[in-house]
């Protein structure tokens, strides 16, 4: 019987150890979190980014030199001189990955239909008054007022209208899917979507631009970000593109990895309750927090270069600004003072001159207001919470108490957006939470201190007629030249005033074997931007491919996957039959003792 | 007590319980690092400097081992309590008036005795944001059952017993029959229970923790383990950081365990009527 | 009379799953504000928010709610997963065989392996070998069953890499037969279906210890005086036979525990069951899902306790005189 048992499970391994040839140059990513849908109308995850930019063209493109525009579905364009009416000229003769033409009715499609119910994509057209195609490579956009993201921040996907176009409204908003292969005009399209298993992605035959290198792309799904790295470094996987940071530092040492850390649009802030009695009548904070001197003494005191290298273990960059660095053409890092370089002497000495003395634990009071503040943060980030420690140990060192107060994202999101009376009635001091903003166009970021946004978007609920001001200025000026200084002065209002003290800039951290991919340029924006543009564009797909030969490694390494499973399988089948002698061994034995009587 | 004192097993389950209260009470003062301070020492093995190494953001994992015992502790005893006074007044109510109010209140126990715990807790503590009150809540309210029946049928048992006849004969009110003569000899078996609901409490508050329903501003045993795993420890082999706060927690519930083992055997032979 | 108590049982029963329908609506209605749920995105309009209101009926009076709630229930619609934009029945639908998978095995392996230890301690009772192993059994109560599982991953899959640490399957694989796929899923069940074991171990060899115990005591002095049979063959034939009846009732009404160790060991080991569904609804504060899967789970639990009276019903009936 037993031998039986054994003769079938050798059987079973045999068949169980599959051979495989790889001729296919794939390259292979792993993450931890995947799409749900893949439907640009439903989902709202990072990662479908990653797919929807490959698989798509935007109306106009973002350039991976600086993210300015660049030829996408329109290949040029015409401002009006009023600045409302841009006339788009479609690229001509090209075709959908499916055979079908591009079309100016494509475009209308996205324009009307996605970004009017996009979960992700409403807003980008709230000027807009009418999209006209007066043929079929001509598009005609006009806006309410001049609206400069209608050419460079118009980050709404082309989709085929001739397959989405089919499905209701109501259909799109709820429960469609995109069908595989996803009808895309970028250099490769999705063939295969496994939810929580594999996104395979190949070569579009009609993409108009250079042939890609890889025959596929797979996107893996690991249970959790340490088993992506682990399976990087075991050559399962070649690229991970959302690296944590704890891993970073030990992947960057790990032979035949190599890390890059690049810029992002997004950043961490400390935010101040700056909400006036017009605005908010029943908002409940310490008034003096609305003291210009105590918020800038403040951030004199504030270490920004070592909150970021504790917190982020030098993941992430130092915050100069609302405007973070990756907006290429637009930065204007704040100089000398309204930088805010570390001098908490200077901090003290701002305060002694405006009257705060140290009282009772050495914080500083002036009359009856006392420089004592609650601090909330997210307990969802550790990060964040680091940060929020070190704050306040550094505002104790000038004499300002932070009371640090770690809360669910839920009920941040109540104490700041809570209303009384149809007014908004912010409870908080202080808080740390963070912004992401669009790639190219400055507007997403530099409104969140508009007027306008205080209802919406604003949780510092800042005012500033003169920044209002500049602000639409800017955002309806087309050419770069005159934009650029109107957004440097108002990057330096608000670091002025500083409704925000922006305290880092989050990174892209990306990991890849040298052995699995070659032609790396970094770009979005060039030089210190990633590896493969994540989100943003399709651009280095033209230069990406596999090792040269030569450099043939492990490329796409099943011989290692098949050496793992079958050890393992091995030991499992070993394992069990060990059980199984043992038990028949015991159960044998036992039964011969028990034939002797035994007491109660 | 004498006897449970007298046995090996009751002194030794005692002294690892004391010695736990001992470190929830004093836990921040015997720490060597302030548990939340964080340092560029991510993820180091056991060292001079760190005995039991450190976590993700750098914090020592002593520290965050000591003061946690605190979370643990106080969300298990409270809870237990609150289970406790709860199953118990459910108990003598129920099954002394009897009726409709004892009809209720079965019910109520049949329910809460067939809901699988852990989910109705979990969805509770989700509704009601996190906090040390809400899981102290959410975990009394749904332990309570298991003492409710248990003293229903003690009192059934005492309810028929001479004295009670005796001091109704007397003349005295339900209430004074039910607190001078019911519950007295209800409370062996209350504590008896109790003992073991401690147990369960911890347990459960460790595995809200575990699931991110724990408090958030403080650490707790759960919440290490919960942060271990999320940053990635079992496969970076951190194994100082996933031991210890598993280990506290089998050794204190292991304690209590065989406490109200020894309790049961020792100082109650009555109990042993109403069957293991 | 034996049929009246069964049908008593299956009244009882759908009692308690009507309550259950009742605490899981006036739950996460009234201590829920499903608008604040819905109204995810951050920019939703007043109007938005009043159509979303429209959209899921919650402008209508709560009894005519209720009895929407009751209606989509019986026709299986759970509504939709906030998370995952699919039908929460679908999710449930997916994840619901994996979860029986691990549970079926894991339950398995208790009942064979707490059945025998009891026996073992049973029969000798009060010996050092009973001792140690009622300590280990409180041992492996005590014991967090996810850190248990992790105590699994650290020493056979870190330190000896025998085992995956998570998932069903081997990412991105491709499996040319079913056999293949099969025993890579073999291979990824030893790990989370051991610590379920052993998490359950504690308590099906204290079950089946005591009842073996209440059986040899009454009836082994008896029929050895009587008969005088050899030890092994009482212990076999007539005990054991016995004292395997509350260990199907316990072992239905332990599902409920059952129920709360899945959650966190699919957790760990990312198996993609019921309770990894679950886990991603609480971090994700998807309350369609959790309102789907506490039904999912208490419903289960409610069948299981039938199924086990059921059984008993059938293998003693003796039991309805008590």
């Amino acid at each position: 019987m037993r031998r039986c048992l054994i003769a079938l499970l050798g059987a079973l391994l045999l068949l169980a150890a599959p051979a495989r040839a790889q001729e296919k140059k794939v390259l292979k990513f792993g993450w931890a979190q995947d799409p749900q849908t893949l439907s640009v109308f439903l989902d709202y995850d990072e990662e479908d980014f990653r797919v929807w930019a490959i698989n798509y063209d935007l109306l106009v493109n973002f350039s991976p030199d600086n993210l300015g525009p660049a030829p996408g579905i329109a290949e040029s364009w015409d401002v009006s001189d009023d600045k409302k009416t841009v006339t788009f000229h479609l690229i001509k003769g090209a075709k959908w990955s499916d055979g079908e033409p591009i079309t100016s009715k494509d475009v209308k499609f996205s324009l009307d239909v996605l970004g009017g119910n996009g979960a992700l994509f409403t807003g980008y057209t709230d000027n807009v008054t009418s999209v006209t195609t007066p043929d079929a490579e001509t598009v005609v956009v006009k806006t309410k007022k001049p609206d400069a993201r209608i050419v460079g921040g118009l980050f709404l996907y082309i989709i085929p209208e001739h397959i989405w176009g089919k499905q209701s409204v109501k259909s799109l908003t709820t429960t469609y899917k995109p069908q595989m292969p996803m009808v895309g005009s970028g250099p490769y399209v999705a063939t295969e979507f496994k939810r929580n298993r594999i996104i395979r992605m190949e070569p579009n035959p009609n993409f108009r631009g250079p042939k890609p290198k890889f025959d596929e792309l797979q996107w893996i799904k690991y249970g959790s970000d340490d088993a992506v790295e682990r399976a990087l470094t075991l050559g399962e996987i070649d690229f991970i593109t959302e690296v944590q940071p704890p891993s970073f530092e030990r992947l960057g040492k790990t032979k035949g990895i190599k890390t890059v850390k690049a810029a992002s649009p997004s950043f961490t802030e400390l935010a101040f309750n700056l909400c006036s009695k017009e605005h908010c009548p029943d908002a409940k904070f310490n008034p003096a927090i609305q003291d210009k001197t105590v918020r800038q003494a403040i951030a004199f005191a504030v270490d920004r270069d070592r909150i970021n290298e504790i917190s982020t273990r030098n993941t992430a960059f130092t915050g100069h600004g609302i405007l973070p660095n990756f907006y290429k053409d637009f930065y204007a890092e704040p100089e000398g003072d309204l930088d805010y370089p570390y001098d908490p002497d200077r901090a003290r000495e701002m305060l002694d001159a405006a009257g705060w003395k140290p009282g009772d634990g050495g914080i500083r009071q002036k009359g009856d207001q006392k420089l004592s503040f609650n601090l909330y943060v997210r307990s969802e980030s550790q990060e964040n919470t680091q940060d929020a420690r070190l704050v306040k140990e550094m505002a104790a060192e000038i004499g300002v108490e932070f009371k640090v107060q770690v809360v669910s994202v839920d009920k941040l999101t109540e104490l700041t957006t809570q209303k009384t009376d149809g007014k908004p009635a912010p409870d908080f001091d202080t808080f740390i939470w963070g912004w992401g903003g669009d790639p190219y166009d400055p507007s997403t970021l530099l409104q969140l201190i508009t007027t306008s946004q205080i209802g919406g978007s604003s949780d510092s609920f800042y005012s500033n007629p003169e920044y209002d001001r500049l602000f639409d200025e800017q955002a309806g000026e087309y050419d770069i030249e005159k934009r650029k200084p109107i957004v440097k002065r108002l990057v330096e209002i608000s670091q002025e005033d500083l409704p925000y003290l922006v305290l880092t800039v989050d990174p892209y951290l990306q990991a890849y074997r040298t052995d699995a991919l070659s032609g790396v340029e970094l770009s979005c924006p060039k030089p210190n931007g990633d590896v493969y543009c994540e989100q943003v564009s399709y651009a280095p797909w033209a230069t990406l491919g596999p090792p040269q030969p030569g450099e043939e490694g492990a490329l796409s390494s099943s011989s290692s996957d098949d050496d793992g499973g079958s050890n393992g399988l091995l030991f499992v089948v070993i394992a069990l039959a060990a059980v199984i002698v043992v038990l028949l061994i015991v159960l044998f034995l036992r039964r011969r003792r028990d034939d002797d009587a035994l007491e109660v | 007590m004498n006897r449970v004192l007298e046995s090996k097993r009751g002194r030794f389950s005692l002294a690892v319980i004391a010695l736990f209260v001992f470190i929830a009470i004093f836990g921040s003062l015997l720490a060597p690092y302030d548990p939340y301070a964080s340092s560029t020492d991510v993820l180091a093995p056991p060292s001079r400097d760190h005995l039991l190494g450190t976590t993700e953001v750098g914090s020592d994992v002593l520290s965050q081992l000591l003061v946690g015992a605190r979370v643990s502790i106080v969300v298990g005893f409270a809870a237990a309590v609150i289970s406790a006074v709860l199953g118990a007044a459910v108990g003598l109510i129920g099954g002394y008036f009897g009726g409709l109010t004892d009809k209720t209140f079965d019910a109520f126990e049949n329910w809460f005795l067939v809901i699988p715990q852990l989910p109705l807790m979990v969805v509770l503590a989700r509704l009601l944001n996190p906090s040390l009150g809400v899981l102290i809540l959410v975990i009394g309210l749904t332990s309570w059952a298991g003492t409710g029946r248990i003293v229903r049928s003690q009192v059934l048992t005492l309810k028929e017993r001479a004295f009670v006849e005796r001091a109704r004969a007397l003349g005295a009110s339900d209430w004074h029959i039910i607190r001078r003569h019911i519950l007295p000899n209800a409370l062996p078996l209350i504590f008896a229970n109790t003992v073991l609901i401690v147990a369960v409490a911890i347990l459960a508050e460790a595995g809200l923790s575990f699931l991110g329903l724990g408090d958030p501003s403080n650490i707790s045993w759960g919440t290490m383990i919960e942060n271990g795993f999320s940053a990635g420890a079992p496969s970076a082999g951190a194994w100082w950081y996933l031991i210890p706060p598993g280990l506290c927690i089998t050794v204190l519930v292991f304690a209590i365990g065989l406490l109200g083992y020894v309790w049961e055997q020792h100082i109650n032979p009555r109990l042993q009527e109403v069957g293991e | 009379m034996s049929a009246r108590w069964l049908a008593g049982k299956v009244l009882a029963a759908f009692l308690t799953l009507i309550f259950v329908l009742v605490f899981n609506f006036f739950l996460f209605r009234v201590m829920g504000d499903p608008t604040a749920q819905l109204a995810r995105l951050p920019r939703a309009t007043p109007e938005e928010i009043q159509q979303l209101r429209a959209n899921y009926g919650l402008d209508k009076p709560l009894l005519g709610q209720f009895a929407d709630y009751v209606g989509d229930t019986a026709t299986l619609d759970l509504g939709i997963s906030q998370r995952t934009r699919r039908p929460v029945w679908d999710e449930i639908g997916d994840a619901l065989p994996w979860t029986l998978l691990l549970v079926g095995t894991g339950t398995l392996l208790a009942t064979v392996i707490g059945t025998w230890l009891g026996i073992v301690a049973a029969t000798r009772r009060a010996s050092r070998t009973d001792d140690s192993l009622l300590g280990f059994s409180l041992f492996t109560y005590a014991a967090p069953e996810y850190w248990i599982g992790l105590i699994l991953i650290l020493l056979f899959a870190v330190a000896i890499p025998l085992f995956p640490a998570g998932l069903q399957m081997t990412p991105g694989e491709e499996f040319d037969s079913w056999i293949a796929q099969a025993l890579d899923v073999a291979q990824h069940l030893v790990l989370p279906a051991t610590a379920l074991m052993l998490a359950l171990l504690g308590q099906y060899f204290v079950i089946m210890r005591s009842s073996m115990v209440d059986v040899l005591t009454e009836d082994f002095i008896t029929v050895k005086k009587a008969t005088g049979l050899p030890w092994p063959k009482v212990v076999r034939r007539h005990a054991v036979r016995n004292a395997l009846l509350p260990l199907v009732t316990l072992s239905a009404i332990y599902f409920g525990f059952v129920m709360g160790g899945i959650i966190t060991i699919e957790t760990i080991f990312s198996w993609p069951g019921l309770g990894l569904l679950e886990y991603d609804a609480i971090t994700s504060k998807d309350f369609p899902m959790l309102q789907g899967a506490f039904l999912v789970f208490s419903a289960s639990v409610i069948l299981l306790n039938l199924l086990a009276d059921c059984l008993y019903f059938v293998l003693d009936p003796r039991v309805q005189d008590a």
